[in-house]
């Protein structure tokens, strides 16, 4: 393991090197049209971002190329001296587990399940509250940080929170508030049926007051005299919502989407607080998680983040291919 | 005094505008609307702070009833007491400090470590400038999945932080953050030269000038960058988990606060009151400093589009 610090240590330090020599040399070609390097300055400058240097290295950059490089190893955890190539075994095992049905069949259904109804939830919300709260009435203001307190609200919070209120005991607070409804007690988190959606409620709750604080600045920047053009020419409420309220905004949605998409595809510690490892609640990052760490599987654990990275990356770019730079 | 509606009013000419009945009416479904918005998202926070305050006693009878989201008035005197037991009984400050101590190292460090790198690359000329700033370009458009298992096993195994070491084990890696530098270069780009160069004639050195002119020059960024950092290392629950020891019989326990509720969770006999008052105790730091520093934490959301 510490061999292979070395020789990634090796390769980036010859990568720098050939950088540095090249810088010198262009420089010293084109001598006339720009200034010299100072000795001096070169070395202050190298001395300063040593700190930096070296941590983001060991913290940094060494568990993105370890990640990569175990992924095709046995590597368990306790035995951290007995580490062999195993090739494709581990993305072998990874796939015959999903078609077979094993727990990652179930970790791949919730994740997708949870972005699919987690990403339009969430972001239709914050919208629709950033334009409820745009405008000078008075009182917007307490609204807005009624909105947005769950945000300040750590996840584990959050969960242990949820947890509270969602007991499955009749005298707990939700069954509590549904029975004065007349409707029976609910085993909330315990369902099959109902969990995700909880976790996706939960997510949002948390989450769109940020969005609609990122919605706000966005809708304070479009211009004013659009709406009165769109106005002057007759549109109505819903016309100008989308020829200047939704072009305005489309750089913003963009945004939002590619981060609530990728913090949706990540999500684990709600799974984790409130239900446990079961199959009716994990996520792909908890069960990544559990392997590596719980089961010691590193190896295993590092190849299924190795296909969520290329995943979650090529939906990304995806989206931006197809959802920005449309003027 | 007279305020200008007054001083209106009293003006010759003074027309009233009378609001339509279409408005007022209008302005009355939009409060009811966002009254009720607000109480749809507040009430698990009403229940919370609201059930730190109750006797298991309390919380039983107020079940079902609206009594649910309010403090238990009848017994104002003992508001505090599930905050008594779990400051004196279970210890909870000592965790609320870990997490400060955690949080302050974090940030001076963060801003030293990243702010002089974001320095080096705005202002100085040196050659294999461009590979730097092509790995931090990299790094913050890529979405690396979680890479936090093997960094696990380089904190543990090759660099050896177990122990008490663990604690290093929590810090370092939250004092590098590759935004923050790309951040600070942006920043200090726009610092212009001639500061620097009058300091220099005067001979300061360039830490001396990182000191004494980049940072305080740059004060918005450095705030936002500060809250933005606590925020995260308060919160931060896995990471702290996974690299310290648990809570043993030590008499002073490594865990910080989002860490420890867990195992607080989990004592024996705890009642529903006391798990609400550390799950309030652990809330209000970030509460305090979303109000008092919402300036910066606004700038924070202009810069977060950069972050595409």
């Amino acid at each position: 393991m510490v061999l292979a610090l070395l020789l990634i240590l090796l390769v980036l330090l010859a990568i720098f090197a050939a950088n540095f020599v090249r810088d010198l040399i262009y420089r010293y070609k084109h001598q006339k049209s720009t200034k010299k390097y100072h000795k001096q300055e070169v070395i202050t400058a190298l001395l300063l971002l040593l700190p930096a240097v070296i941590l983001g290295f060991l913290f940094v950059l060494l568990p993105i190329f370890f990640s990569l490089g175990y992924a095709f190893t046995d590597f368990d955890l306790l035995k951290p001296n007995d580490i062999n190539f195993v090739g494709f075994d581990n993305f072998k095992t990874l796939f015959t587990e999903l078609f077979n049905k094993g727990d990652i069949f179930y970790a791949l259904r919730n994740t997708a399940l949870f972005v699919v109804m987690v990403v339009p939830l969430q972001i239709g919300i914050a919208l629709l509250l950033a334009l409820f709260c745009n405008n000078k009435r008075r009182g917007t203001t307490i609204f807005k940080v009624c909105f947005f307190a769950p945000v300040a609200i750590s996840l584990s919070v959050t969960a242990f929170l949820w947890l509270t209120l969602l007991s499955p005991n009749p005298a707990g607070i939700m069954n509590s508030i549904l029975g004065s409804f007349g409707i029976p007690p609910q085993d909330f988190l315990g369902n099959k049926d109902t969990v995700m959606l909880w976790m996706v409620l939960i997510s949002a709750w948390q989450g769109c007051g940020y969005q609609m604080l990122i919605f706000l600045s966005a809708l304070g920047n479009i211009r004013k005299d659009l709406y009165e053009a769109a106005r002057v020419d007759g549109a109505n409420v819903f016309q100008r919502f989308f020829t200047v309220t939704v072009p305005g905004l489309r750089p913003t949605l963009l945004y939002i989407i590619i981060t609530v998409f990728i913090g949706a595809c990540r999500v684990m510690i709600q799974p984790m607080l409130l239900t446990g490892y079961v199959d009716r609640s994990m996520t792909l990052s908890y069960y990544m998680y559990t392997q590596g760490f719980t089961y010691r599987h590193v190896g295993y654990s590092c190849a299924v983040a190795l296909i969520l990275t290329i995943v979650i990356g090529t939906i990304t770019l995806l989206q931006r291919k197809f959802l920005g730079e449309k003027k | 005094m007279t305020s200008i509606k007054e001083q209106l009013r009293n003006e010759p000419n003074y027309i009233p505008v009378k609001k339509s009945k279409k408005k007022i009416i209008g302005s009355i479904i939009y409060y009811i609307v966002g009254i009720t918005l607000s109480l749809l998202f507040i009430f698990p926070l009403l229940y919370m702070v609201s059930a730190s305050t109750k006797t298991p006693e309390a919380d039983a009878f107020s079940a079902g009833t609206i009594m649910m989201f309010l403090p238990d008035f009848s017994n104002i005197t003992h508001i505090f007491d599930n905050y008594a037991v779990i400051f004196g009984e279970y210890g909870v400050w000592k965790y609320a400090l870990n997490s400060f101590a955690y949080a302050a190292i974090v940030i001076v460090f963060n801003i030293i470590v990243n702010g002089l790198a974001g320095y080096v690359l705005a202002k100085f000329d040196f050659p294999g400038k461009g590979f730097f700033n092509f790995i931090i370009l990299f790094l913050i458009v890529v979405p690396v999945e979680t890479s936090i298992i093997p960094l696990y096993s380089i904190a543990k195994q090759i660099l050896g932080l177990k122990g008490n070491l663990s604690v290093l084990a929590v810090v370092l890696p939250s004092i590098i953050s590759v935004f923050n530098i790309f951040l600070f270069t942006q920043f200090f780009s726009s610092i212009p030269k001639e500061y620097e160069e009058a300091m220099h004639i005067d001979g300061a050195s360039r830490l001396r000038v990182f000191f004494d002119l980049i940072l305080p020059t740059s004060k918005p960024i450095v705030a936002t960058t500060a809250v933005f950092t606590f925020i995260g290392v308060w919160n931060d629950y896995i990471w702290p988990s996974m690299v310290l020891p648990n809570a043993g019989d030590d008499s002073w326990p490594l865990l910080p606060i989002q860490a420890a509720l867990n195992s607080i969770r989990s004592i024996e006999n705890i009642t529903n009151g006391e798990i609400m008052a550390s799950l309030v105790v652990t809330s209000i730091p970030i509460f305090v400093l979303y109000a008092a520093a919402q300036k910066y934490i606004v700038k924070g959301f202009g810069t977060a589009g950069l972050k595409m």
